[in-house]
């Protein structure tokens, strides 16, 4: 079971931000994509998510083309993602924005809804049941109930990546989780990731903090300029010299 | 038996609104609350549209209009039964709703809002041009409902009823997982691909379904015209549901109620309210829109949150990794 873009190209008018970029992901491991700014990293998440579509090469899973599939459809063939800035829907609560995560398990349809039939209910006890278990768990039990817009930025990621494992998800993309967190912060955010690497779930780590992707991943990918320049163990590629010339400096 | 603070205040204004009859003093008045059930049974379902969904229909007069006529011409000229007339106004209204969806919901929000602007001028143009069948200018009389719906009251009741009804179709639809897969459209269409909804799709049932209210509260709004012509349906009628839906509260229930309850009420109860009629709305919208733009609902919602015990607050992220593992072992796929 491998997600993989194999030889992607993505160009925007004139400027091409990938040239025949490859990266696999494997179910429970976590591979670190780094690299300067501008060098196509979050425009491979949004291929690999589905935001985009490819000019060339393909998105696969299992070995299947999924290129042409929407964000939703990639969604429910367990993709899930994070984002930059994080997304959140500011008026719900924490509880109401991690069970927006489990949509797709929700199986009654909007009359079920509507006439509060009993599979509607039971489908709402069930991701309720979930997301406090993920919320407790990703340590947001304090705010369980508070209105997302009042968060701080820390609980904002984590309450993110909670959202997405509600999603059950087979690969999970964050793109700089680690983005504005306290160095406390940030090892907790790295206790996730190996938590959800161990149950199972592919893990791709988009993030500037090049010590901290280095600690966490098993697989580092290094982009600069739309392309891959290094591939390999954390150790492989923090020592390469091009990876030191074009990024990590002496 | 136990119930909650919640219940009670709902058993208790139901009951207020089922004994109105004997206590709202003349007939004038039940008049009123039944016009505004009518109109609560049409907002309530443009309140997921607007509200929920955050498309800006200002175009729901238009299918008021074509379930008040369906209604009319059908238990009228035709000699339908009125409930059959009923069920086959709201019918129409949810294929025109769909038949107006499809090309328009998927423009962005501006020109969404013109596209159903320009769906009720058309059908205020249709009802005139179409004379035989609509009277024209002239228009038609409307029948009444059968016993024991014939009497104020009994209209009254029945109306009560058909909103109650709408009241809490809404409300499940808005508190499952549907209401906030809704909400994920208004406020982050990204978020909402992300998880997996089918944005268009849901777009397109909330408003196939408001349309089916939109018709049904035409025909009750008909009988209690008692006469419709092509000017019933003025276009500001459209814009008064969309500013209930504003002034209530987006993503509120309750909100949009008060405010339709109180835009209908206070101009007519408060004479000098009335002389001022349409700058009325104005000045409201302008003070909701500039002092609490999340609408009145949201007002109750902080001076709920004032008086509820409040924890010390404490910002410490701080996980539980073995009871993360077993939530995310428990909840794999297979």
């Amino acid at each position: 079971m491998t997600f993989a873009a194999r030889e992607v190209t993505k160009a925007f008018g004139g400027l091409t931000a990938l040239s025949k970029v490859s990266l696999e992901l494997q179910p429970g491991e976590v591979h670190g994509l780094i690299g300067p700014n501008g060098s196509g990293k979050t425009t491979l998440l949004n291929l690999l998510s589905g935001y985009y579509k490819t000019d060339g090469g393909a998105i696969t899973l299992d070995g299947a083309d999924i290129s042409a599939t929407s964000v939703q459809q990639r969604a429910n063939i367990g993709v899930a993602r994070t984002f930059q800035k994080p997304r959140l829907l500011p008026t719900l609560s924490v509880l109401d924005n991690a069970m927006l995560g489990g949509w797709r398990d929700a199986r009654a349809g909007f009359l079920a809804s509507a006439f509060s039939l009993p599979a509607a209910r039971e489908d709402e006890a069930v991701l309720r049941r979930r997301a406090e278990e993920l919320l407790h768990g990703v340590g947001l039990s304090r705010v369980i109930g508070r209105r997302a817009n009042l968060l701080e930025h820390a609980e904002q990621r984590f309450l993110e990546i909670a959202r997405g494992l509600a999603q059950r998800p087979r690969f999970i993309l964050l793109d700089e989780p680690a983005g504005g967190l306290t160095p406390a912060e940030i090892e907790h955010l790295g206790a996730i990731i190996r938590v959800m690497r161990d149950g199972g779930i592919g893990v791709l780590l988009v993030e500037h903090h090049t010590d901290f992707v280095f600690r966490v991943s098993d697989r580092v990918t290094t982009l600069d300029v739309g392309s891959v320049i290094k591939h390999g163990t954390p150790d492989e590629v923090r020592l390469d010299p091009e990876v030191i010339r074009v990024y990590l400096g002496a | 038996m136990h119930l909650s603070r919640k219940s009670i205040s709902i058993l208790i204004v139901m009951a207020a609104l089922i004994t109105l009859p004997w206590w709202s003093g003349d007939l004038y008045k039940l008049h009123l609350a039944a016009l505004i059930g009518a109109y609560w049974v049409l907002i309530g379902g443009l309140n997921l549209v607007v509200g929920y969904s955050g498309q800006l229909s200002i175009g729901h007069v238009g299918l008021l209009a074509i379930g008040a006529y369906c209604f009319t011409i059908l238990a009228g000229t035709h000699g339908v039964h009125p409930a059959l007339a009923l069920a086959a106004a709201g019918g129409l209204c949810g294929l025109c709703g769909l038949l107006l969806g499809l090309p328009s919901l998927r423009l962005p929000g501006f020109y969404f809002a013109m596209a159903t602007l320009a769906f009720a001028l058309i059908v205020t143009e249709i009802t005139l041009a179409q004379g035989e069948l609509t009277g024209g200018g002239i228009g038609l009389a409307v029948p009444g409902f059968p016993a024991p719906f014939d009497t104020p009251q009994g209209s009254y009741w029945l109306i009560l009823a058909i909103a109650a009804l709408v009241t809490w179709l809404t409300w499940n639809v808005a508190r499952f997982t549907w209401g906030r897969g809704l909400i994920a459209i208004r406020d982050s269409v990204v978020t909402a691909q992300a998880v997996g909804v089918p944005v268009f799709r849901a777009k397109l049932t909330v408003f196939v379904a408001s349309g089916v209210t939109a018709g049904v509260a035409g025909a009750l709004f008909a009988v209690l015209q008692s006469y419709i012509t092509p000017d019933t349906f003025i276009f500001e009628l459209g814009l008064f549901f969309f500013v209930c839906i504003i002034i209530g509260g987006r993503g509120h229930i309750l909100g949009p109620l008060l405010g339709t309850v109180v835009l209908t009420a206070l101009p007519e109860l408060v004479s000098p309210l009335a002389r001022l009629g349409t700058f009325f709305y104005g000045l409201l919208l302008l003070v909701v829109v500039l002092l609490v733009p999340e609408g009145i609902g949201r007002v109750f919602e902080v001076v709920v949150e004032y008086f509820r015990p409040r924890k010390p607050e404490s910002h410490v992220v701080n996980p539980d990794l073995q009871r993360l593992a077993r939530a995310i072992q428990g909840s794999s796929r297979k």
